[in-house]
């Protein structure tokens, strides 16, 4: 087909002369592009390549500073990628989704018909609808769930459907996922970018709202509730921060309002479970799960599993909790139950299949397993399990030798295998370098739950294959997506989640519990950032020192930086570095290759970067208290200094300019949480960390430095490094001119109540906090927490800058001024582990019998 | 014959727990060759939360938890049942095993369906080629089910040595096939996976099995230990036991406790404990006859 309209500058026209042999979203065969689609056309032609690269640029960036990413491996460091979208949406016509949506509806009506029926009189196998070995062979059969009474008619809350358009033009289902879809965050999101970088042609296209699946799903959460029905607590339980699809629960539970939680945060007791917080426990009611179902419950499921909850099973078991969706519903994630579907629908609704699913052969039966093995060339074949490390296999890419492999594996266990036909899905517009390209999109849809069946998500999450010509479609392999837009012919009413109150009030209020997994946190958090500040700021003093070294004199200049580096040694307390009797001179003497390494080496213990590093992947796991300015910047520091890719390794920037920006940032940060977060327990236990790190990092550097009795001029030099280290120059010239003298200095670091960079300070802040902490009850009025902070407050009181600054003949250190600070240190150390013991407590998991290994179902 | 079992079990730690989650399946079930007449489960410390229930299988299961800080567990459960002879089987009337086989494959309907799925790999037993060529002796064309089966248990209790040492629970079943030695638990993982890999529906059995002294010698209390053997079922008479340790079919001596797909279905006592740090853990099994009259036979091996 050649396009005859279009002169050469039209993005159409390139498009057009790069279409493979498949059925086109588009064109769906025709010379022109679809009516539905032409107003997306006409706008792409007027924004011309420029426009529309600075659309997609615009995209990223928005997804990007929203960290939006997708863990390609879990859990390993810098695999997170940004998500990708691409600006060009899938456009479905109002006439062509309803027929869509009535098929999935159906469908997942089917679905949850099957999980009620297997969990429960198993009418499908007793009837001959499904063989039992299809179902009992299946690792999602859950048999410790059987006795779980369903929620209702309809258990299976969410679900969601991959679909594909074949040749035919008819959409096609390739699979369902029903234990924990995920997606739904990322389509939402995709879906708030593509509002903000196309609001006109959003509009004027009457593109339907996802808000009107949302909606439902919030309402079908509360009257899950057993009970607190007027107001259930509904948590989002997330795997964590190395999930892949952390994002999306992070995202989903911001948008839902609900609190995000992993399993360390419940506890079953009573039969009950309950969500542990700095202010005690709380009953939950509600969990949306996003962990797979065999993690769920240690004690009764996988034992190895450190996601789950102990006891989770026999809460749900005993009605005291709902969860969405029921464990056990990995049953239904089988290829297998494709064969079967349109028999099962026949038999629970009297209706033939609406929306088709990929020809599927299982090969537990003998006329569909000869096919199969006949067909294996031509097949994809699948496990009726799937597992992370298994890919399905395209018998057309195998040699005679690996499909003889294939073909015996089959044999030896035909009842695990499927083969599927091998569909030519269609393709869509997409915008690949900076040519519009036919890439075939898979769309992902969902469903959820209602009184009167199941209501889907207008749309859904699209996702595209890198590669021309590919089939296969996943965010793992590097897969883009887009946004999919289902027009209506009306203009759409705004759907707002936000509730209305009935009447004119002003709502009470309630203080979201602060779960102790989060607390603990922030409060690193809090520590982290004041260490790397800390830290940054000392090397940054010495490698300003180290490049004024040439012209100083060298007589003051070699003890000034050498108590500098054994400083750094201290306070990051990277021993023995330069602290150590002999070789410690030697590296003074070469510092570059340790302070290279305290800088960057992220597998130092105490590096700079080894803590820049801490501090983002603990910021990663409560990523939902931050807002987007704050997440900004741990995303910038993150692609700074952590990222494979940062930039901060070859010379060509100054050190300390470096160290000049990152000190920039971690301020930045500061700031913004303490403009930004309501001063609730989160930022309480942020700020006692800070604080708590800013005193012991303060006493580390001045017992390096101005605790030894040193010469008048390097002491002098050291003092002034001190109070620019400190941030306290400034301050100190305006006070007392261009006096500098050791009484005068500690009066300002360390007893003045009124300098935010003092150890007073840090002290009074930290009392203020912890006394506003929640407190058991027979602690209400002065616990040891309190006694701790108010020995270090009177003993700092007590002091006398005159008398500290005394030393004894020949002692060689100021004796008063170093027990002062080794007192701090340790009262210090004591609150530490006090509020770690009362606020963090968590322990050890641990097995009282061997985890059995699981031999079953090789594939 | 009546008995009195007493199955204690303590897990020592080296440090404190501060709560735990367990889940017991230690007391005995009623069928129709065992009656059960009282049991009792003693939990120290005592549990805070204790529930029961039967399990999928039917098993009698305890789940319990304890939120005070703890140094040991210990867990007695004590019952009393008795048990009578099992009706006496004709192993040579049995159906052909391919007959029995074929019943199962082309199952739809009935009862059939759910013993359908002791012919599939277990998450303890994977059915292989392996356990195929060690069963195919026994299955020659047309020979009767229970005789078959029979002929496996000989072969497995004389090819294979008794040998506590070797193995632990999770030894796998190609170690055993390949030392030839083992404890009740892997022969009757065996037999299972040989009974399986024939396309036949196989479960394991847990229970106790009464030992008697050497004569002239004293009972020592708290010497047994806990059993396992395997089940075949024949359709038309249902599950039929066989104990491949001690090459015998399962007779009053015998009291079962729970049945699965195998081990890891009824594990005695399993749990999850926060904190602790490593453990001991004793275990003492007391089959204590209740009648009068004694029985000097063959010692049985657990």
């Amino acid at each position: 087909m050649q396009n005859s309209a279009q002169s050469d500058p039209s993005l159409v026209a390139q498009f057009y002369a790069t279409r493979l042999e498949a059925y086109d979203e588009m064109y769906a065969g025709e010379e022109q592009p679809l009516p539905h689609w032409q107003p997306l056309m006409e706008e792409l032609d007027q924004l011309g390549k420029e426009g529309l690269d600075l659309r997609r640029r615009e995209a990223q960036r928005l997804l990007r500073e929203n960290g939006v990413t997708f863990n390609i491996h879990d859990g390993l460091r810098g695999a997170a990628r940004p998500w990708q979208l691409d600006p060009i949406p899938l456009i479905i016509s109002e006439d062509e989704w309803l027929v869509i949506e009535d098929g999935l509806r159906q469908r997942a009506e089917l679905l949850n018909l099957i999980l009620v029926d297997l969990y429960g009189e198993q009418k499908l196998l007793k009837q001959g609808l499904l063989p039992p070995q299809l179902v009992y062979a299946h690792r999602g059969f859950q048999r410790a769930c059987a006795d779980i009474k369903p929620l209702g008619k309809r258990p299976l809350v969410i679900c969601s459907s991959n679909m594909a358009r074949g040749p035919d033009g008819r959409m096609w289902v390739i699979d369902d996922r029903a234990q924990s879809p995920s997606g739904a965050g990322y389509a939402l999101e995709n879906r708030m970018v593509m509002t903000r970088i196309a609001p006109t042609l959003f509009r004027n296209c009457h593109v339907k709202r996802l808000a009107s699946f949302f909606q439902p799903l919030r309402d079908r959460l509360v009257r899950l509730a057993p009970q607190n029905k007027d107001n259930p607590r509904i948590v989002l339980l997330t795997p964590g921060p190395y999930s892949p699809a952390y994002f999306d629960h992070a995202y989903l539970a911001n948008y839902l309002g609900y609190t995000l939680v992993q399993g360390e945060d419940l506890s079953v007791r009573d039969g009950r479970v309950w969500l542990k917080s700095l202010e005690g426990l709380h009953q939950v009611d509600v969990i949306l799960r996003r962990i797979n179902d065999e993690y769920c419950d240690p004690l009764e499921l996988r034992m190895d599993s450190r996601l789950g909850i102990a006891g989770l099973l026999q809460a749900a078991r005993l009605g005291n909790v709902a969860i969405a969706n029921p464990i056990g519903s990995a049953v239904l994630e089988n290829p297998g139950l494709l064969a079967f579907l349109p028999g099962i629908a026949r038999f629970f609704l009297d209706e033939e299949l609406k929306l088709p699913s990929v020809a599927t052969w299982w090969c537990g039966h003998d006329l569909e397993r000869k096919f199969v093995l006949e067909n294996l060339d031509k097949l994809v074949i699948k496990p009726i399990y799937r597992r992370r490390d298994q890919k399905a296999i395209f018998g057309a890419q195998l040699n005679d030798l690996e499909r003889e492999v294939l073909r015996q594996r089959i044999l030896r266990r035909p009842h695990l295998y499927t083969g599927q036909e091998v569909v030519s899905f269609s393709t869509a517009p997409s915008l690949v370098g900076d040519l519009i390209q036919p890439r075939h999109a898979v769309l992902r849809s969902f469903l959820v739950a209602g009184d009167d069946g199941y209501q889907a998500m207008p749309g859904g999450l699209t996702r595209i294959s890198p590669e021309v010509g590919q089939l296969v479609v996943s965010s793992r392999a590097g897969g883009h997506s887009k946004d999919a837009w289902v027009l209506s012919r009306e203009p759409v009413q705004y759907v707002s989640l936000w509730q209305q109150p009935k009447e004119d009030q002003v709502l009470p209020y309630y203080e979201e519990p602060l779960p102790s997994r989060a607390a603990d946190s922030l409060f690193w958090v809090g520590r982290y950032v004041e260490r790397a500040e800390g830290i940054a700021r000392l090397m940054r003093a010495i490698f300003l020192l180290r490049r004024e070294q040439r012209d100083a004199d060298a007589y003051i200049a070699k003890p000034y930086l050498d108590s500098l580096l054994r400083a750094l040694t201290h306070v990051t307390g990277a021993y023995p570095g330069f602290v150590e009797e002999e070789e410690g001179e030697a590296l003074l003497l070469t510092p570059n290759e340790e302070l290279q390494s305290l800088m960057l080496d992220i597998d130092r213990s105490g590096s700079l970067v080894g803590v820049l590093d801490s501090f983002v992947q603990v910021a990663m796991t409560v990523r939902d208290h931050w807002p987007t300015e704050i997440w900004r910047i741990i995303d910038a520091i993150q692609s700074d200094w952590i990222d494979e890719e940062s930039e901060k390794l070859p010379g060509n920037h100054r050190r300390e300019d470096q160290l000049d920006q990152l000190v920039m940032q971690l301020v930045a940060f500061s700031g913004l949480s303490a403009e930004s977060m309501t001063r609730e327990s989160g930022w309480m236990l942020l700020d006692i960390g800070r604080r708590l790190e800013r005193a012991l990092g303060l006493i580390a550097l001045l017992r390096a430095t101005l605790v030894p009795v040193q010469e008048e001029g390097v002491q002098n030099k050291l003092m002034e490094s001190v109070l620019v280290i400190c941030d306290s120059l400034s301050t100190f010239r305006r006070r007392y001119h261009s006096y500098m003298h050791l009484p005068t200095v500690l009066q300002l670091i360390l007893m003045d109540n009124n300098h935010p960079r003092s150890l007073a300070y840090q002290l009074a802040s930290l009392q203020k906090h912890v006394t506003k902490l929640p407190r058991s009850r027979e602690l209400q009025y002065f616990n040891s927490k309190d006694r701790c902070l108010l020995q270090a407050t009177t003993a700092l009181r007590l002091a006398d800058p005159v008398q500290l600054s005394q030393s004894a003949e020949g002692e060689g250190l100021y004796r008063d001024l170093d027990d002062l600070l080794a007192g701090q240190t340790e009262n210090l150390w004591r609150l530490s582990d006090l509020l770690t013991s009362s606020y963090f407590s968590h322990s050890q998991l641990h097995q009282l019998s061997p985890p059995r290994q699981d031999e079953d179902d090789e594939v | 014959m009546k008995y009195r079992v007493t199955h204690m079990t303590a897990f020592v730690y080296e440090g404190l727990v501060g709560h735990c989650y367990n889940e017991a399946r230690l007391l005995p079930c009623q069928h129709p060759q065992q009656k059960v007449l009282s049991t009792e489960l003693n939990i120290d410390p005592a549990p805070d939360d204790h529930y029961q229930r039967y399990d999928y299988f039917g098993n009698w299961t305890n789940y319990f938890s304890i939120f005070k800080p703890h140094e040991k567990l210990e867990v007695t459960a004590t019952s009393e049942v008795e048990v009578s002879v099992s009706p006496q089987l004709n192993m040579i009337e049995s159906l052909p095993w391919e007959m029995v086989r074929e019943k199962l494959r082309n199952v739809r309907s009935g009862e059939l369906v759910e013993i359908s799925q002791f012919c599939l790999s277990s998450p303890s037993i994977r059915v292989d080629e392996l356990l195929a060529d060690y069963a195919q002796p026994s299955f020659s064309a047309g020979r009767p089910l229970l005789d078959a089966v029979h002929d496996l248990m000989q072969r497995i209790f004389n090819e294979f040595t008794y040998d506590p040492d070797f193995s632990t629970i999770s030894t796998p079943l190609k170690q055993v096939l390949e030392h030839r030695s083992g404890v009740c638990q892997d022969f009757a993982h065996l037999a299972i996976g040989c009974l399986r890999s024939q396309g036949l529906p196989a479960r394991y059995v847990s229970g106790y099995v009464e030992t008697l002294p050497p004569p002239g010698q004293e009972r020592l209390v708290g010497a047994d230990a806990s059993h396992a053997w395997f089940s075949v079922y024949q359709p038309g008479i249902g599950w039929v036991d066989f104990d491949p340790t001690n090459n015998q079919m399962p007779q009053e001596q015998y009291i079962t406790v729970a049945h699965g797909r195998d081990y890891g279905d009824v594990t005695p006592l399993k749990g999850v404990a926060y904190g602790g740090g490593e453990h001991e853990l004793k275990v003492s099994v007391d089959v204590m006859r209740l009648d009068e009259q004694k029985q000097d036979s063959q010692k049985p091996k657990p």
